[in-house]
């Protein structure tokens, strides 16, 4: 059994493949070429690859590969009805569905709008009721857009579903997505004087729920990192004591631990590298409660930038941690964080880094 | 029969090929035939606005109009990206 690393370039998806010791690793690709690539992964109850795809001429769209990426089957007719007023823009996001539904896939994208497949990812429905939201008129899009970039199915219950939207905030469906509840409450829009804390409204960077502990959600959000121990009803922020920024796009949970979780500030919203002049990522132990700065590996000098979807870790023990830059390179730890290697640099830029098996 | 010629890309997604002849009453008509239409209309069935349509190597506004046996339609992306 080897590892992988997915990662989603603006041209084309590159496979990164090691023996388990993660320390040495060979490139394969380029796959899906003249597509952008947002996200790809593996679902681990097909076997199936699955990547967000757009290209500036031909629109937005989702493939998928049964044999590792050999051949690519492009999934056709995803669109919004018309009568909603809206177009699809962006696929930003994949989502295996519950365990108990080896069919269902999700696929999130702009403009703040959510599909199901319920045939292994071949053909994709809207979800009408994230389309027809009653607070939709107070979303606003960041600069991305208004995508939709979080799907998170919770393993102990197939109908409860979270998305997160930019600028929209958290939602959560206990119903298997036919109706979606706010959940921003604690969380700061700041860029709203007026009303720093509203229902809805909120630009969450990524939003990801632990496995071990569903009802424990952490998000990287615009305004800060967030921690809900209850499902999202109420969010507690985080940093202020280690982290050097509340600002980032990415996080990243050790799924054999609900305590850890992992980001790469930014400077701020104005100025968007990591600061201090270094490549640094912040690991906590503790739910939040602390950060420590973890340097081993990391380039020393650097002005980097790392996307929502630029950072992942695997199922392996101990469990390795997985960074890719907007300049191209690819970072690995294969011990949780302490030490990383550079697996890959000189890529396009890299939108989505993901773990997997690959046998 | 019109021949039609797609780019590359537009080939790949149609398995490899990348030159049609079909049996067509007009543009629209010939496009629509091709396996890849969904990349080139969009979800109204509008021509996307990137996507250039050339009719005998001159370029065409609408689809609609009536194709003649052994025109070459040749599907062209507009200059964009990066």
């Amino acid at each position: 059994m080897g590892a992988a690393v997915l990662v989603g370039t603006r041209k084309g998806l590159f496979v990164l493949t090691s023996d388990e010791t993660r320390r040495e690793w060979a490139v394969e690709g380029p796959h899906l070429t003249g597509w952008e690539v947002f996200h790809a992964m593996r679902d681990p109850r097909t076997g199936s690859l699955h990547a967000a795809t757009n290209n500036w001429v031909y629109g937005a769209t989702a493939h998928r590969s049964a044999d590792l990426g050999e051949t690519w089957d492009r999934s056709e007719g995803i669109g919004l009805p018309e009568d909603s007023g809206l177009s699809w823009e962006k696929s930003w996001h994949v989502e295996p569905g519950h365990a108990d539904e080896p069919e269902v896939l999700w696929l999130g994208g702009t403009p703040g709008a959510l599909f199901r497949s319920g045939d292994g990812g071949s053909t994709w429905e809207p979800v009408q009721s994230v389309i027809e939201h009653p607070t939709r008129e107070q979303w606003n899009p960041g600069a991305g857009g208004l995508c939709c970039h979080s799907i998170q199915v919770d393993p102990s219950d197939p109908q409860r579903l979270y998305i997160a939207i930019s600028a929209a905030g958290a939602f959560r469906s206990d119903d298997g997505g036919e109706t979606w509840e706010p959940k921003n409450s604690g969380v700061a829009a700041d860029f709203f004087p007026d009303n720093p804390f509203p229902e809805v409204g909120q630009c969450v960077h990524k939003l990801l729920l632990h496995a071990q502990r569903p009802e424990r959600l952490w998000q990287q959000n615009h305004c800060g990192v967030y921690r809900s121990d209850d499902r999202g009803d109420s969010w507690e922020r985080l940093e202020g004591n280690g982290l050097p920024s509340g600002f980032g796009f990415p996080i990243a949970l050790d799924p054999h631990d609900p305590d850890a979780a992992y980001v790469v500030p930014e400077e701020g919203a104005e100025n968007r590298v990591t600061p201090n002049g270094r490549l640094g990522i912040y690991r906590t132990r503790d739910g939040g409660a602390s950060w420590e700065l973890l340097t081993d590996g990391l380039p020393q000098q650097a002005w980097a930038s790392v996307m929502r979807e630029g950072m992942s870790f695997d199922g392996l023990d101990p469990a390795g941690v997985y960074l890719g830059t907007q300049s191209g390179s690819v970072f690995v730890s294969p011990d949780g964080g302490s030490s990383w290697v550079e697996a890959a640099r000189f890529l396009p830029t890299i939108l989505s880094v993901e773990a997997c098996e690959w046998s | 029969m019109a021949l039609v010629l797609i780019p590359s890309l537009l080939a790949r997604e149609a398995g490899g090929q990348g030159r049609f002849e079909l049996e067509a009453a007009t543009v629209r008509e010939a496009l629509l035939q091709l396996p890849v239409r969904d990349l080139v209309f969009d979800e109204r069935g509008e021509l996307r606005p990137l996507v250039n349509v050339y009719v005998n190597r001159a370029q065409v506004d609408g689809l609609d109009g009536a194709l003649q046996a052994d025109d070459e339609i040749r599907l062209v992306a507009a200059i964009a990206g990066g």
